[in-house]
């Protein structure tokens, strides 16, 4: 993450108030910052999102496009199911340390822990659907996220948008037919229908998960950490919740220190709790952001940026 | 060709028929209910080899090589998994700090390590994400403070893969042993330990057939004497009890995975 630099007082500071239960910017240890977020306003893709967590021009912001491809099957592959590629970029306009290669390390991170919560049975989205004719063409769902902005907790703000973004996405149907071809033997075909009105929401989306990221500090830990207490952390962890309430991924990030396996399991239980608020705060989110889209659909630049 | 005309010099099967009635065997249900392909427990990790050193051991005696050898290696079994590792340092570094040395590992499967396919030489993403994930297991057990300006490098070759999972926990066992063969200092040694969810089962260090049949893998890295799980990486659905199932039988493991590359360690000094 970035790396800023904090005196010892700013670091004694944030480490004893979070021991304390007290934060810098007045949250307590298990609140999270506000998410302001905005679905499909990328036109050219299936489905897209933009989340922000954080106040009004400070926070972490993460834009999620959906393509989806057809892809022909090869041998080695899946027989029956389609696929989810994930990758994420952290842009050089969020830091300068992103430029260049810079980000390469943290791009690989976040671009692991996506696929390790999107891209398989975990996910929840039903792969089966995806396929089109077994052993010949199936979807490919690509998942590209941009980080745009980076103050802290990019992880979870990262799968919120994942999630709205397949959420909100569609896909064009797809007709099969059986053709005889010259020899007699009866093949498959396929046709996308190209119809903006026809078209078809993803199979499982509502199973998805959401991801929950404690951090370490001093003896206790925080979610939704901010910058400043990301500089401080000893250690991170993200849990991944279903609705169901399963755990999908657990992913420990770059640490200069271990957990205690009782903080582990007491961290385990604490996401369980927070997932639950989280999934209600989605989707009364998710449903506010779905009626702003329907009602100005934005078309210039400004809207865009809108309340961003 | 006419598909209708009928061979009536043989005998034909009827134009319809149906499939054989077979008694329901579930194979899903259990797959251990006979035990393990290779005999072993459920929660037994494959015989593990360790040795630190260089690989060839006359290297270090020839003078004409004026490449400096490494300051640590060691050379890794656990069943069919077979993993090397050299350690450079600490030296002088490139993006350390002046408050704290940094820590970088670098993981290649050799091109002939994985039974799927053949590894291109070029690096994978997958190594790459391997080499980060190897990182951050290892540097905490570093006491990276007592390091100033300098670095460590680990250097990792898979010769042999036996399950991914296992693979990664065999090459941070293998680092751990390199460390300590370089004299870097420490807090703990790292033992690692995997396992894979089976029906609601967990089974230790899946080899890659067990691995290809669970439904979810879990990769601990753990310091026995200091407490602590440096690193733990789930892959696939659980419920929240077999999570914590998991961390407590896969940290007992690592203890004695520990046990053995300690025990190994001390009689290597003799």
């Amino acid at each position: 993450m970035a790396s800023l630099i904090l005196s010892p007082a700013e670091q004694d500071y944030i480490t004893q108030g979070v021991e304390r239960g007290f934060r810098a910017d007045g949250r307590g240890g298990l609140d999270r910052r506000e998410v302001t977020l905005r679905t499909n306003m990328i036109s050219q893709a299936n489905g897209s999102a933009r989340c922000r967590t954080g106040y009004l021009g400070a926070g972490t912001d993460v834009l999620v496009g959906i393509k989806a491809e057809v892809n022909s099957w090869t041998a080695g592959e899946p027989e029956d199911k389609g696929a989810i590629v994930c990758n994420v970029e952290c842009s050089p306009s969020a830091a300068q340390e992103f430029e260049g290669r810079g980000a390469e390390e943290l791009n690989v991170e976040l671009t692991q822990l996506l696929d390790r919560i999107l891209g398989g049975p975990q996910s929840g989205i039903d792969l089966g659907k995806l396929c089109i004719i077994p052993k010949q063409a199936y979807w490919v769902l690509h998942v590209d996220a941009l980080v745009l902005d980076v103050k802290g907790s990019i992880t979870d703000t990262l799968v919120w948008a994942a999630r709205a973004a397949l959420l909100a996405a569609r896909l064009p149907r797809v007709v099969v037919e059986s053709v005889a071809d010259e020899d007699g033997n009866m093949q498959s075909e396929f046709d996308v229908v190209d119809d903006a009105e026809d078209q078809i929401s993803l199979e499982g989306a509502d199973n998805l998960p959401l991801a929950v990221t404690f951090s370490q500090i001093g003896k206790r830990y925080v979610v939704d950490a901010s910058e400043q207490e990301e500089a401080v952390a000893q250690a991170r962890v993200t849990v991944a919740v279903s609705p169901q309430m399963e755990i999908c991924a657990i992913q420990k990030g770059a640490a200069l220190r271990g957990f205690a396996p009782s903080l582990l399991t007491e961290i385990l239980h604490a996401a369980r709790t927070i997932a639950r608020e989280e999934f209600a705060r989605f989707k009364a989110v998710f449903d506010a952001a779905n009626k702003a889209t329907a009602a100005d659909e934005p078309s210039t630049g400004s809207t865009f940026l809108g309340e961003f | 060709m006419a598909a209708n005309i009928i061979d009536r010099r043989r005998i034909n099967g009827p134009q319809r028929s149906v499939e054989p009635l077979y008694t329901h065997v579930d194979a899903a249900a259990d797959p251990f209910a006979s035990g393990r392909g290779d005999g072993r427990a459920l929660d037994q990790v494959r015989p593990i080899f360790v040795k630190t050193g260089p690989l060839s051991a006359h290297r270090s005696e020839s003078a004409l090589s004026s490449a400096a050898a490494a300051s640590g290696a060691a050379f890794y079994e656990q069943g069919k998994i077979r993993v090397s590792c050299a350690v450079y340092g600490p030296r002088q570094g490139r993006r350390s700090s002046a408050r704290m040395g940094s820590f970088d590992c670098d993981f290649r499967y050799a091109p002939f390590a994985c039974s799927w396919k053949r590894r291109s030489h070029v690096k994978g993403a997958d190594e790459r994400e391997i080499s980060l994930m190897l990182e951050h297991a290892i540097a905490p057990a570093i006491r990276l403070e007592a390091y100033p300006k300098a670095c460590i490098d680990a250097y990792v070759t898979v010769i042999e893969s036996d399950g991914k999972a296992a693979t990664i926990a065999a090459a941070i066992n293998c680092i751990s042993a390199a460390l300590a063969d370089a004299g870097i200092e420490m807090y703990d040694s790292v033992a690692a330990c995997s396992m894979g969810l089976t029906g609601a089962r967990w089974v230790a260090d899946c080899a890659q057939p067990e691995e290809d049949a669970a439904s979810c893998s879990m990769l601990i890295a753990y310091m026995p004497s200091a407490d602590e799980v440096t690193y733990i990486l789930q892959h696939g659905k659980t419920t929240p009890e077999q999570t914590d199932q998991a961390v407590q039988t896969c940290t007992n493991m690592c203890a004695r995975v520990y046990a053995v590359i300690c025990r190994y360690l001390q009689d290597s000094l003799e």
